[in-house]
């Protein structure tokens, strides 16, 4: 395990780029963004067809048997083509969820199902801004649920669902059949649709357990993977935003010359490069911290977090002023990366969380 | 992946580490405490030689030159292990890291060979005399005039920024020989006797009140010919040469050479905000968390940036990238700091800035400047790495008297 990528590392980046090159524009996605709760289908069965679903499942269960640094590599390709569909990031974070929450009969039947794509996986957790409550209101009683999760990414198609909630007030992880009578989804229109956002409403549906002991800690341990991944895709749209920014500085003209010679210009140009390239870093270490069971794996994961989020909202806001008015236009690409720097922003805890988290780690530490 | 070379500098990181350890108590921090300026830079010698002795000084120069012969990425690693400890090294980094390799690339043999070796024992300290008031970032702005006189040259102008030319026995220099050519090309490079006759040396008191550098002048020096570096009209691209042999930032700090975050956490324990430690503060945890991935990402990057040289591989802009990033943050961390700790904040003269947060603020502006600016490394970035234009220079090709 090295922080340079092997040659089989960088085999599944290039093919990754490739696909996404090939296959993305963002005129797909305009479409989607003005319907509630569509995706893009085409790209997901891609991510089944290229054995995305299972890079990160364990071979006996299906999958390829990769870690997160494999997934780190494609969940930036995905990112770089502000992807339609959720569905790679939240399949994975239901595959981890049960991994380091449930018994072998429930990994060996479900996680299969995830690897192949034919289920798709979400994770309930919060229910308001908050990724983890301390104050659940989704109550669990004699192997049942009922309440509401808020805003589940990928929620709106999601089969299944770990979620948590609170039984005799302690925390517990469960799995939830998505697709049964007792559960009913009310699609969101959000300001970033393809993502699938969707209340989900638990009305005595029949869960399974896969643990009541330490939950939230397990919840949060699953919350620090899903954010890596989460901010590699970050980090791969605000490289997209960065070069476009730059590609466009080098040939547009005013006041006679390039406008990339201007410094004003260029070195906002040069400032997103240095904060993607922190992101990635932390991204790659936290990947690593990960893979190696190393004591830092949580400060990493958040400084990935914070990093990716501040990179790519950064990117996105300056890349659209850089362009002037058209990147203003429904026309640009430029507002689909706003609205992905945003909602990636949000979803799973904010910067806020985040930060609290990473200090409460470096002062546990101490 | 050459894995043999990586175990190879892992082994040798490990015994530099041992090695090093030894000397501690008599070299580092504790013994540096009291001393004045002079005491230290004799302590200084003192350690130089000492590594020299052991080989741990030019590591990776030739030996026929006095050094170990090893790669740049050993000389790297031990200087990163000796950082660490904070022995008097200040005083011969500039030596050691430009004028003495290009004396080797460019002088004779025979004349690098007699000044290299007290050099690489702290004996001699070479000092680099290049920017000026009016040549700074716009180095090649430079006015120091070099005007042949048969087989000499008569040097006459003024250099500002030296670091330790007031200790320095000899150094390099670039002056303009022809005003007549564009800026560029109007330069030549020499190297000096510190003593020869009118030069003079001014120590420049900093904002933080130590004399680090200085400001050097040049009334009629007569230098030999035989003291040019290159040939004449080369000084720019002798100059620049420079950044090439210094390509791994050896023993970047990624705390931009200020205190460990820890501190600032200690202090933010200590200190109160409306009723609570200002550690519970969202503002500060904010400063704390910025500060932690910041210098995490570089802590990265420069492994990254190792392992590739290791691996044959040209270094990218890894080293702005670390400066810019690193010297800003420790600004930032450094005024927070002192509000945490209220206007009482106590400096007292010698306070190292890796240790204290007043010495480290009041010294966080040279950092933004020494060794290109902020805004100079972000135009390195954009042009070298993105391929974005250079700024509009009108005196582009212009005769340097005709601008």
């Amino acid at each position: 395990m090295s922080i340079l990528h092997t040659d089989e590392q960088k085999q599944i980046g290039e093919g990754a780029l490739r696909f996404v090159q090939d296959n993305y524009s963002g005129t797909n996605l305009k479409e989607l963004l003005e319907a509630t709760g569509r995706y893009d289908e085409a790209y997901w069965q891609a991510c089944r067809d290229m054995g995305w679903a299972a890079l990160a499942v364990p071979e006996q269960y299906g999958g390829l048997g990769l870690g997160l640094i494999e997934f780190n590599i494609v969940a930036e390709a995905v990112g770089r083509a502000v992807a339609g569909a959720p569905f790679l990031l939240t399949s994975y974070a239901a595959s981890q969820a049960i991994l380091l929450a449930g018994d072998e009969s429930v990994r060996s039947e479900v996680l299969p199902l995830l690897a192949s794509g034919e289920k798709i996986g979400a994770l309930a957790f919060a229910e308001s801004a908050d990724p983890v409550p301390a104050d659940l209101t989704v109550k669990l009683a004699s192997d049942r649920i009922t309440g509401v999760k808020r805003a589940v990414l990928g929620g709106a198609r999601a089969d299944i669902a770990v979620t948590l909630a609170s039984r005799d007030d302690k925390a517990a992880l469960v799995l939830v059949d998505l697709n049964q009578k007792s559960v009913t989804r009310e699609l969101l229109s959000t300001y970033d649709n393809s993502r699938g956002f969707a209340d989900i409403v638990f009305a005595d549906a029949p869960a399974r357990l896969l643990t009541d002991v330490d939950a939230d800690k397990i919840a949060w341990d699953v919350l620090d993977r899903v954010a890596v991944a989460l901010a590699a895709e970050q980090a791969g749209g605000a490289d997209v935003c960065m070069e476009m920014a730059r590609d466009y500085a080098n040939t547009r003209h005013a006041f006679g010359q390039p406008i990339g010679k201007f410094q004003a210009i260029k070195h906002r140009i040069s400032e997103m490069y240095v904060a993607n390239q922190i992101a990635k870093a932390n991204c790659l270490e936290a990947a690593l911290a990960f893979t190696s069971g190393s004591p830092h794996a949580t400060s990493l994961a958040a400084a990935a977090r914070i990093s990716a989020i501040k990179a790519y909202d950064f990117a996105a806001r300056e890349g659209i002023q850089i362009f002037g008015g058209i990147g203003a236009t429904w026309e640009s690409d430029m507002h689909l990366h706003m609205r992905r720097a945003r909602s990636s922003a949000a979803v799973f805890g904010s910067r806020f969380i985040w930060e609290d988290r990473l200090v409460a780690e470096l002062e546990a530490k101490r | 992946m050459s894995s043999d070379l990586l175990h190879e500098l892992e082994e040798y990181r490990l015994a530099a580490r041992l090695w090093l350890k030894q000397y501690a108590a008599t070299f580092g921090i504790e013994a540096r405490r009291r001393l004045s300026v002079d005491e230290d830079l004799e302590l200084g010698r003192r350690w130089m030689a000492v590594k020299h002795q052991h080989g741990y000084s030019g590591i990776s120069m030739p030996k026929r030159f006095g050094g170990s012969g090893l790669s740049q990425l050993h000389q790297a690693v031990f200087t990163q292990e000796e950082m660490a400890f904070n022995f008097p090294t200040v005083y011969f980094s500039i030596s050691l890291g430009q004028p003495v390799p290009i004396m080797m690339h460019y002088a004779p043999e025979e004349v690098s060979k007699k000044f290299i070796l007290p050099a690489l024992r702290g004996e001699q300290i070479w000092a680099q005399l290049f920017s000026e008031p009016s040549g700074g970032s716009d180095l090649a702005g430079l006015r120091t005039r070099a005007v042949r006189d048969g087989d000499h040259w008569i040097l006459s102008g003024q250099k500002l920024w030296t670091s330790w030319a007031q200790y320095a026995d000899y150094a390099v220099i670039v002056a303009r020989h022809d005003a007549s050519l564009p800026k560029h090309k109007g330069l030549t490079y020499f190297w000096l006797d510190m003593r020869t006759p009118g030069v003079t040396v001014r120590p420049v008191k900093l904002a933080d009140g130590t004399e680090d550098v200085n400001e050097v002048f040049f009334d009629d020096v007569r230098i030999p010919d035989s003291q040019r570096l290159g040939n004449v009209g080369d000084g720019f691209a002798v100059a620049m040469h420079t950044t090439i042999i210094e390509r791994y930032s050896a023993g970047a700090d990624e705390t931009g050479y200020g205190p460990e975050l820890d501190l600032f956490m200690a202090q933010a324990s200590r200190s109160r905000l409306g009723g609570a430690r200002a550690l519970d503060d969202g503002r500060v945890r904010e400063s704390i968390a910025d500060a932690y991935r910041l210098q995490q990402g570089l802590v990265t990057m420069r492994s990254k940036a190792f392992l590739s040289a290791a691996n044959g591989e040209e270094p990218g802009a890894e080293g702005s990238i670390h400066k810019l990033v690193s010297a800003r943050s420790r600004q930032k961390l450094s005024e927070l700091a002192l509000d945490l700790e209220g206007p009482g904040a106590i400096y007292t003269a010698g306070a190292k800035p890796k240790e204290n947060w007043v010495a480290s603020w009041l010294a966080a502006p040279t950092g933004r400047i020494a060794g290109g600016t902020d805004e100079i490394l972000l135009n390195i970035i954009a042009e070298k790495v993105l391929g974005l234009p250079q700024d509009y220079r009108p005196d582009k090709g212009v005769p340097f008297d005709r601008m």
